[in-house]
């Protein structure tokens, strides 16, 4: 109890005075949660603080956010050439800087990072490990981190999920992940070692190995993608697989829009109250971001600052308007590749300004993830239809289509949505009934259908990275 | 052979003693465990008393004395004042509110520090300062005791402070006096920390120490195994904390030129608690931790915590 104390001093010592904070005290401090859990079944009352901060008070959290941002700052200009570069041009005194004043700062943007990732790294720290985005939306981009890094990553989410109940003793995460997503696969596999929990990491293999292992292994706790999951699910619904048949208690998603109809979906087969979708990116990690009942998408403050810019103006979104989220991971939390004002090109929606009524309202919100913000279409009317708009339609079609496969358009004659579909998608249930579908959902679409083979050409997903296995393979016999 | 001559005898003075132990003991006890019933205490949010707190804990009364010693004693009023202070805060402040605890501290440690300077000129008098002085160690013992206990101390814990400062009083009672110095320097001032009387002339008290591990020991087994449990460490206390403690120097005819006689209880009650703590761990099995202790008195919020980590009942529920 003592030393306990100690360690939380020093964890709140360094996040309030900005320095590298030492992982071995954070691990040891998921210990001590695991031995007060143990004793008391619970943490105490304010745990929430201990991994949240007490940032309901609007004025602490933007001094919080001034001063990370100085820090940060200072830190890039002196470490960062990119960064160096970026605030001189600017005129922009990081000593100075706070979040008034951070629009004088240009987005950093992809492409920066694809074409010069070199000068992102910081020349103060060696480099260990290198991962790459997915490259979904086009080329990856390669971000090194820092072995400081990967070892407090892991024990800072190890501490939030042992203390949030998420994570512990007895539980068994599977993992159904790309096996190359390397800060993915190493943090949870980190976070479960702390948490003395089991980890499965099993990668894009066949749906029905993943539902083997799931069955049969008892996995309690699954980390994926949408997209997999709905393959699961549609896997586990052919093979008459139920709730009574899974020991899973947290079903976790990332990386791709989540449509209702999968949540309801995947709750009822794999018998879990919720399926968590928590935010996060590459670039940009260790921000994060929570979604709640109410379906916002609260964005972590202690470690990075979280804005909602407008996609037409560049100044903060309108309450109701869209905007893209801007990330900026502070020091010490990102270390060696870091970003500023990094455009995710993650579209949410701003709330209205009134006060959050959800679980998590000391934290502020925006809308869920609606999409990518080059996969927007914007009608002739100045309506705008957001990627998650179609795709929670299409997989709310009764053929239950998931993940949802459609190629969307704007016509250059008609100025309506035209959208492709494969012929599975409207599968019992005509074209014209399906029209009427999407017209009920807000969608005023021409459909076009396709053949089946060419669904996966229709929109990449997560899922598509398939990982072979010597089951999966043909064998070629007697060569 | 000159035998000293003693204004009461012996065995009354033991006699006398083993009835202000027992007092002392059961009140502080039975104070302790209606507390640790009735009333939860705040905890921090991570954290549990484990093995090393054990060992910081000896090696902390390991140096105070020394500390103690070298400090003015104006000093160490303050300091006893702020330790007093704080253990009625952390302990009373969820039973009397934020205004309440203030006031009752003020008016216990201001009477106490009055009367150390105005009454200790008569019998009565130091009966009177005794009183007061026994109900601010009382209330102290009985709210460190939840503070540990219901901060996660197991038995086991208190077994091994308890083999610790038997080791210790053997040391610093009988080949390094220095308890003795430092009670002997300091009894007229406030915050003795002895739960005591003067009867006759002659001084029965018990140390905050002792009666804080009688506590310990008795609320502790409570937890871990059950009020039957809790019926033998109760009968531990009585005979080596009680009767053994006051009774030594009657049948071994202890006591030294002033006529004073400093007993190291824990060295008698150590060893026995350990043993005893090894013996129910054999008899009943695994410690109740604070969740199973509190799914037992129909909690409902730790039972279903308990759920997602079941644990096998001890043997005496």
């Amino acid at each position: 109890m003592f030393e306990t104390g100690i360690r939380q001093f020093r964890l709140a010592w360094g996040m309030t005075q900005g320095r590298r904070l030492n992982p071995g005290n954070v691990a040891r401090l998921v210990d001590d949660v695991l031995a007060t859990i143990a004793e008391f079944g619970e943490p105490g009352r304010d745990a929430g603080e201990l991994i949240d901060g007490p940032m309901a008070d609007p004025a602490a959290r933007l001094e919080v956010a001034n001063r990370s941002l100085r820090r940060t700052a200072r830190r890039l200009a002196a470490q960062s050439p990119f960064y160096a570069r970026r605030f001189a041009s600017a005129n922009v005194d990081p000593a100075k800087l706070d979040v008034a004043g951070l629009r004088a700062i240009p987005v950093t943007v992809k492409a920066d990072l694809m074409e010069r990732p070199g000068d992102f790294r910081c020349t103060d720290v060696p480099a260990y490990l290198a991962t790459r985005t997915t490259g979904t939306t086009g080329r990856p981009a390669e971000v090194w981190l820092s072995r400081y890094e990967m070892e407090l990553w892991p024990a800072l989410g190890a501490l939030a999920s042992v203390l949030r109940g998420e994570l512990g003793p007895g539980d068994v995460m599977q993992v159904n992940l790309s096996s190359r997503g390397a800060v993915a696969m190493h943090t949870s596999a980190t976070s479960c070692r702390l948490a003395g929990a089991g980890y499965r990491p099993l990668g894009i293999v066949p749906p029905e190995a993943a539902l083997d292992s799931l069955a049969e292994g008892g996995a309690t706790i699954l980390l994926t993608t949408p997209s997999y999951l709905g393959e699961l699910v549609v896997a586990a619904r052919q093979a008459g697989l139920g709730a009574g048949d899974f020991r899973l208690r947290r079903l976790v998603v990332g990386g791709e829009v989540l449509s209702a109809s999968l949540v309801r979906a995947a709750t009822a087969t794999f018998g879990v109250p919720n399926v968590d979708d928590p935010y996060s990116m590459t670039e940009i990690v260790p921000v994060t971001g929570r979604s709640c009942s109410q379906r916002h998408q609260h964005h972590d403050l202690n470690v990075g600052l979280t804005e909602l810019i407008d996609l037409d103006t560049g100044e903060p979104a309108a309450p109701g308007a869209l905007g893209t989220l801007v990330i900026t991971p502070y020091f010490p939390y990102r270390d060696c590749t870091p970003v500023f004002r990094f455009d995710t090109r993650d579209v949410a929606r701003r709330l209205p300004d009134e006060p959050l009524r959800c679980e998590l309202a000391g934290v502020p919100a925006t809308s869920q993830i609606l999409g990518k913000a080059d996969q927007l279409l914007r009608l002739p009317s100045g309506e705008v239809v957001t990627p998650r708009q179609l795709i929670e339609a299409i997989e709310a079609l009764p053929a239950e289509p998931w993940p949802a496969r459609y190629r969307a358009t704007v016509s250059d004659d008609t100025g309506r949505i035209r959208l492709t579909l494969p012929a599975s998608a409207i599968a019992g249930y005509g074209a014209a009934e399906a029209g009427r579908h999407f017209a009920a959902a807000g969608l005023d679409v021409d459909l076009e259908i396709v053949g089946n083979d060419q669904a996966a050409s229709l929109r990449r997903t997560r899922s598509d990275m398939h990982e072979t296995t010597f089951g999966s393979q043909h064998a070629l016999v007697g060569a | 052979m000159s035998l000293p001559i003693f204004p009461i005898p012996q065995w009354e003075q033991s006699l006398t003693l083993f009835f202000i132990i027992i007092t002392g003991a059961t009140l502080v006890c039975a104070g302790a465990l209606t507390y640790f019933r009735r009333v939860r205490m705040d905890r921090p949010p991570v954290g549990t008393f484990n093995a090393r707190d054990v060992v910081i804990l000896l090696i902390f009364i390991g140096i105070l004395p020394f500390v103690y010693g070298w400090l003015p004693d104006t000093v160490v009023t303050c300091l006893l004042a702020v330790t007093f202070g704080s253990a009625l805060y952390i302990g009373y402040r969820p039973v009397l509110g934020a205004a309440g605890i203030w006031l009752a501290i003020g008016l216990l440690l201001g009477f106490n520090i009055w009367s150390s300077h105005h009454l200790l000129g008569t019998i009565p008098g130091w009966q009177v300062w005794y009183t007061e002085q026994s109900v601010t160690v009382g209330l102290s013992a009985v709210a460190v005791c939840n503070l540990y206990v219901q901060g996660g101390m197991k038995l086991r814990h208190v077994a091994w402070l308890s083999l610790g400062l038997a080791g210790y009083d053997v040391l610093f009672a009988s080949y390094y006096p220095l308890t003795g110095r430092l009670l002997a320097r300091y009894v007229t001032h406030p915050f003795t920390p002895v739960l005591g009387m003067r009867f006759g002339g002659v001084d029965y008290a018990v140390g905050l120490g002792d009666l804080l591990v009688y506590s310990l020991f008795f609320v502790a087994t409570y937890k871990a195994y059950g009020a039957q449990a809790a019926k033998i460490a109760a009968a531990v206390i009585v005979v080596m904390g009680g009767f053994a403690t006051a009774f030594l120097p009657f049948l071994f005819n202890l006591h030294n030129a002033n006529l004073d006689t400093l007993i190291p209880a824990q060295s008698l009650f150590g060893p026995f608690a350990f043993v005893t703590y090894l013996w129910m761990k054999r008899h009943y099995g695994r410690e109740r931790t604070m969740a199973e202790y509190l799914a037992s008195q129909g909690d409902a919020a730790a039972a279903s915590q308990v759920e997602r980590a079941p644990a096998p009942e001890p043997a005496s529920i």
